[in-house]
C-alpha cells in the first residue's frame, strides 16, 4: 500500500486526474449499461430516436481513444526500424522485443513535472498541445477504415480533412510564441512558413484527382477505386501521387522536412520548453499526424480497403478452367464460407471441449516422438502454443473471407502502415533540407507540377469525355 | 533552508526557495557589465527587427561547450560573437608544473578524439630539447597508430557533419568504425581513449598478438566498410546540395586566419607538415597529399574522406616495413635537459598540433605552449557563419571539425 500510495504522491495533476477519471468512467458506463437494461422501455425509444447522435458519439470516442496505440505503434515502430537501420539493436527491455516501451514511454510523460517556464503565457501554452492534438484527432473521423467503418461520412470529407488538419499549425504556432524562449519562437514560425506553403501543393494535388472521381467524401472515392489494384488512382494520377507525398511529409513535419524539431540547430523547436503530459500531447499528434497522411495517401490513391485483387473475378476464373473438366464445379460468388454453429446442436460442445485438447496432443506428439531429449510437458506448452496459432489462423481466414469490414481493416492497416514504415526509412535515411530550399521546392517546384498535374487532368477529361 | 531573494529576483510560486529573475530581459545574452571594447559595444547593440540566440554552450550540437552569441535578422546570422573559456582547466600551466614524463598524460585529454597526435608533438619537442634518438621500430609504432588514430578522427567526423545536417544514420555507422579502432588502440595501449601511449624516447609498448589479430581482421574490409558508408552521404542529393558551397573560404584568407591540414588543403594549397617540414619515418613512406580547390564544406569533408584512404596506405607500408629493434631509447628515469628551446610540429587530424617548449635544466619544462589547430580553426568561424542561416552555422562550425578540450586547454 506505501508503494501505491508513494507513486500515486509522484502523479501530477494531469496525471491523477486521469488515473481518477478512467476507473470512474468505466464503472459509470457500467452503471449505465445495467440502468438501461433494468428500466430498458422508454430508455430505449429514446436511443433509437437518437440513434445518429449517439453513432456519432461513440464513434468520435473510439476515434478519441485509438490515436493512443496508433500513436504507440508508431513510435515503437520507428525506434525500432530507425535502430535495426542504424545497425544498433533498439528497444529490447519492457515487453516482447521492447513492445511495451512507448507504453512505458507513455506512463512516463504522465508522471513527470509539468513544467511553465517564467514568462510563459500559461494559458496560451497549455492549450496549445490540445489545438494540435485535437486537430490530429478530428481528421481522423473521416478515414474510411472498412467498408461501413468510418467515424462520419461526410460528403465534402476531403474538405473537412484540409480545414481541420491546418488547424494543427495553430497549435504549434500558439506553442511557439507563448513559451518565451527563442528557439521555440523559430520553431513555431518555421512550421508556420512551411505548413502554409505545402497546405497549396498539397490541396492542388488532389484537385485532379477530384475532377475524376466527382465526389469529397473519402468513402465514395474508396469505393470507386474497387476492383484489381490497376483501378487505383495512383495509375490516373501519378504526378499527383508524388505531389502529394511529399507534401504529406512537410505537412507531418517529418524528415527531411523537419525543420520545426531541428534538434542541432533550433534544440526542439517548439517544443523545447514543454514537458510531461503537454509535450506528450505534442509527441502523440506528430504520430498520429504520421498514420493521418498515410491512410489519406492510401484512401485516396491506393485504393484505401480495397484488395489489390478482385476475388469474385479469381472464383469466377477458377470456375471457368476446373468447370470445363468437371461440369459439377461451380463456387457461389460473392465467395464466403458459411457456417452455422447452431446447427450442430450438442455435439458443438464436444468440439469445442475436445478440438483445444486433440490439437494439443496431436501437434505436441511429433516433438515428444522425435526428441528423446525433450520433458512430456514442454512438448505439450509448444503443441498448446502451436494449436493457438493454428487455430488463430483459422479463425482470421474464416472472418477475413466471411465479413467485409475484417478484409477491410487488414488491407487498409497494411497498406497504411507500408507507408508509415516509408516515413520512418526516410528519416533513417535523408538529412534535413535548408529552410530557403524548403520554401524554394514548395514554390518553384511542387505548385507548378501540381498546376501542371491539373490542366493536364482537365484537358484529357474534356477531351476523351468523363 | 531558506534562500534571499536578490535585487531584481521574487520567489517562485510553486517552490519559495527557488528565486527566479523579475526582469524578463535577464535571460538576454547580454554580459552584465558595460561595454568593454568597441567590438563588444558594437555587436551588443540590437539593429531592427534584429535579436539575440544564446547559441550554447548546453546546445544539442556544439561540439562541446563553445556558446556562440548570434545576432539575427530573422533566420539569417547577422553577426556573432563566440564566448570561449567553458573548459579551460589550465593544462599548460598543470604542463610546467609537472616532469616531462607525466606531461603526457596532462596532454592527452587535449583532443579527446585524436588523443595520440597530443601526445606526439610535446614528445617530439622534449626529444629534441634531451637530444635523442628514437628507434626507428618505435618510430613504425607511432606512425602506425598514429594513422590509426587519424582514420578513427576522421570517421567521427563524417557522423558528426552528417548528424549536424539533420543525418540520423551516418554517425551510428562511423561510431562502428571507431569503435573497432579504438579496440584495437586499446589492445595496445591499454586504454580506449586516452592513450598515454608515447614516451620520451620511444612508446610504452609493443605490438602485440591481440592488437595485430585486430589490424588485420579490420584491413581485411576496411576498404569496403568505409565506402559502403561514404555512399549513404555522398551520393545523397539533400547533403550535397547542402554542403557545397557553404562556409567558402580562399586560400589567402585561410593562411591569413592561420589555417591548417585539411581545412587548408581544401582551398588548394598543398600544406602538410608531413611533407613540408618531414619528422619521424614519413620521408620513407609513399603516400599523396589530396587536395581540393573549392574551399567549401563539401570540399572539407571530401578531402577528409580522400585522407582515410591515404592512412590506409601508410598503415599498409608500416606493416610490411616494420624493422625489429627496441622501442625505447635509454634514459635516466629522471630527466634534466639542457637549458634551451624546441620546437616540434606535426600532421594531426586537424591541422598543425605544435609544442614549443623551453628547458631551464630543471625537471620540469619552464614554459610549454601548445599550438593547438582547433583553436586557430575557430576564429575564422567568424568569417564563415556570417550571412548563413542558422541552419548552416553549426553545419559550417562542424566541417571545421573542432574539439573544444583543445580550444579552451
Amino acid at each position: 500500500m506505501t508503494a501505491l500510495s508513494r507513486t500515486w504522491g509522484r502523479l501530477t495533476l494531469p496525471g491523477k486526474i486521469v488515473f481518477t477519471l478512467i476507473p470512474l468512467l468505466a464503472v459509470l458506463t457500467a452503471g449505465l449499461i445495467a440502468f438501461i437494461i433494468v428500466l430498458g422501455g422508454p430508455i430505449w425509444d429514446l436511443i433509437l430516436a437518437n440513434l445518429w447522435f449517439i453513432r456519432f458519439l461513440v464513434a468520435a470516442t473510439i476515434i478519441l481513444v485509438i490515436t493512443i496505440p496508433i500513436a504507440f505503434l508508431n513510435i515503437y515502430l520507428e525506434m525500432k526500424v530507425i535502430a535495426l537501420m542504424n545497425l544498433r539493436v533498439g528497444p529490447d527491455r519492457v515487453g516482447p522485443w521492447g513492445s511495451l516501451l512507448s507504453v512505458v514511454h507513455g506512463l512516463k510523460v504522465l508522471i513527470k513535472e509539468d513544467f511553465t517556464p517564467t514568462g510563459a503565457d500559461s494559458i496560451v501554452f497549455t492549450w496549445a498541445p490540445v489545438v494540435t492534438y485535437g486537430a490530429a484527432v478530428m481528421t481522423l473521423l473521416v478515414i474510411p477504415f472498412a467498408p461501413g467503418m468510418a467515424g462520419q461520412d461526410f460528403n465534402i470529407g476531403l474538405l473537412y480533412f484540409f480545414a481541420v488538419g491546418g488547424m494543427g499549425v495553430v497549435g504549434l504556432l500558439m506553442g511557439g510564441w507563448s513559451s518565451f524562449n527563442k528557439y521555440s519562437l523559430l520553431g513555431g514560425l518555421r512550421s508556420a512558413a512551411q505548413i502554409i506553403s505545402y497546405e497549396i501543393p498539397l490541396t492542388l494535388s488532389v484537385v485532379g484527382l477530384l475532377i475524376l472521381a466527382g465526389t469529397m467524401s473519402l468513402n465514395q472515392i474508396v469505393m470507386q477505386q474497387s476492383g484489381w489494384f490497376t483501378d487505383w488512382y495512383v495509375f490516373r494520377q501519378p504526378l499527383g501521387f508524388v505531389i502529394f507525398f511529399i507534401a504529406a511529409t512537410a505537412e507531418a513535419n517529418r524528415t527531411p522536412f523537419d525543420l520545426t524539431e531541428a534538434d542541432s540547430e533550433i534544440v526542439a523547436g517548439f517544443a523545447t520548453e514543454y514537458s510531461g503530459m503537454r509535450f506528450g500531447f505534442f509527441f502523440f499528434a506528430e504520430y498520429v499526424n504520421v498514420f493521418i497522411m498515410s491512410a489519406l495517401t492510401v484512401v485516396l490513391f491506393l485504393g484505401g480497403w480495397n484488395a489489390p485483387f478482385d476475388i469474385d473475378a479469381l472464383v469466377n476464373v477458377l470456375n471457368g478452367v476446373v468447370g470445363a473438366v468437371i461440369p459439377s464445379f461451380h463456387i457461389a460468388t460473392p465467395f464466403s464460407i458459411a457456417l452455422d454453429p447452431g446447427s450442430l446442436g450438442i455435439p458443438l460442445l464436444f468440439v469445442i471441449g475436445l478440438a483445444p485438447l486433440i490439437g494439443t496432443l496431436v501437434l505436441a506428439a511429433p516433438f515428444y516422438l522425435v526428441r528423446s531429449s525433450m520433458r512430456w510437458w514442454v512438448a505439450l506448452i509448444i503443441g498448446f502454443v502451436l494449436f493457438n496459432v493454428v487455430a488463430g489462423g483459422l479463425t482470421f481466414a474464416w472472418a477475413y473471407v466471411s465479413f467485409d469490414w475484417v478484409a477491410g481493416l487488414v488491407w487498409f492497416m497494411a497498406k497504411t502502415f507500408a507507408f508509415v514504415f516509408l516515413f520512418v526509412w526516410m528519416r533513417g535515411t535523408l538529412p534535413r533540407v535548408r529552410i530557403d530550399q524548403l520554401m524554394g521546392f514548395a514554390w518553384k517546384w511542387l505548385l507548378p507540377a501540381a498546376l501542371l498535374n491539373l490542366f493536364v487532368t482537365a484537358a484529357a477529361v474534356v477531351i476523351v469525355g468523363s | 533552508m531558506t534562500t534571499t531573494a536578490g535585487p531584481h529576483q521574487h520567489a517562485s510560486a510553486d517552490d519559495p526557495r527557488v528565486m527566479l529573475d523579475d526582469q524578463i530581459g535577464a535571460f538576454e545574452p547580454i554580459p552584465p557589465y558595460p561595454p568593454r571594447t568597441e567590438r563588444e559595444a558594437e555587436f551588443y547593440t540590437l539593429g531592427d527587427g534584429e535579436m539575440f540566440l544564446n547559441m550554447g554552450p548546453q546546445h544539442p550540437s556544439t561540439h562541446g561547450v563553445l556558446r556562440v552569441v548570434l545576432k539575427l535578422d530573422g533566420e539569417k546570422v547577422v553577426d556573432l560573437d563566440p564566448v570561449l573559456g567553458y573548459l579551460h582547466r589550465g593544462v599548460e600551466k598543470l604542463c610546467e608544473n609537472a616532469d616531462y614524463h607525466q606531461v603526457i598524460s596532462q596532454v592527452d585529454p587535449l583532443e579527446y578524439i585524436s588523443s595520440l597526435f597530443c601526445e606526439w608533438s610535446p614528445v617530439m619537442a622534449f626529444e629534441k630539447l634531451l637530444d635523442v634518438e628514437v628507434p626507428r621500430r618505435a618510430e613504425y609504432i607511432r606512425v602506425l597508430s598514429g594513422e590509426l588514430n587519424r582514420i578513427a578522427s576522421h570517421a567521427l567526423f563524417m557522423g558528426w557533419f552528417a548528424l549536424d545536417l539533420g543525418g540520423l544514420t551516418p554517425i551510428l555507422w562511423s561510431f562502428i568504425e571507431r569503435d573497432e579502432i579504438v579496440e584495437m588502440l586499446a589492445a595496445l595501449t591499454g586504454q580506449r581513449m586516452l592513450f598515454n601511449y608515447f614516451r620520451i624516447g620511444g612508446v610504452n609498448g609493443d605490438l602485440n598478438h591481440d592488437f595485430m589479430s585486430r589490424l588485420g581482421d579490420w584491413m581485411s574490409r576496411a576498404t569496403g566498410q568505409i565506402e559502403s558508408n561514404l555512399t549513404l552521404l555522398n551520393e545523397n542529393e539533400i547533403f550535397v546540395r547542402r554542403a557545397r558551397g557553404l562556409g567558402v573560404i580562399d586560400t589567402e584568407t585561410a593562411l591569413s586566419m592561420c589555417m591548417s591540414g585539411p581545412n587548408l588543403r581544401a582551398t588548394g594549397s598543398p600544406f602538410d607538415v608531413r611533407r613540408a617540414h618531414p619528422y619521424s619515418i614519413y620521408p620513407e613512406l609513399d603516400f599523396d597529399i589530396p587536395t581540393r580547390s573549392e574551399g567549401d564544406s563539401l570540399a572539407r569533408y571530401l578531402l577528409r574522406m580522400e585522407e582515410i584512404k591515404q592512412s590506409l596506405r601508410i598503415i599498409d607500408q608500416c606493416l610490411h616495413q616494420m624493422p625489429d629493434s627496441p622501442i625505447m631509447a635509454k634514459l635516466p628515469r629522471l630527466l634534466r635537459p639542457r637549458p634551451g628551446r624546441a620546437y616540434a610540429a606535426i600532421e594531426g587530424p586537424r591541422g598543425q598540433y605544435a609544442t614549443y617548449a623551453i628547458s631551464d635544466g630543471t625537471d620540469q619544462p619552464f614554459r610549454m605552449r601548445i599550438h593547438d589547430p582547433s583553436f586557430i580553426h575557430l576564429q575564422s568561424v567568424g568569417l564563415l557563419m556570417k550571412n548563413n542561416l542558422i541552419a548552416d552555422t553549426m553545419a559550417v562550425m562542424a566541417s571545421l571539425d573542432p574539439v573544444m578540450g583543445g580550444v579552451d586547454k
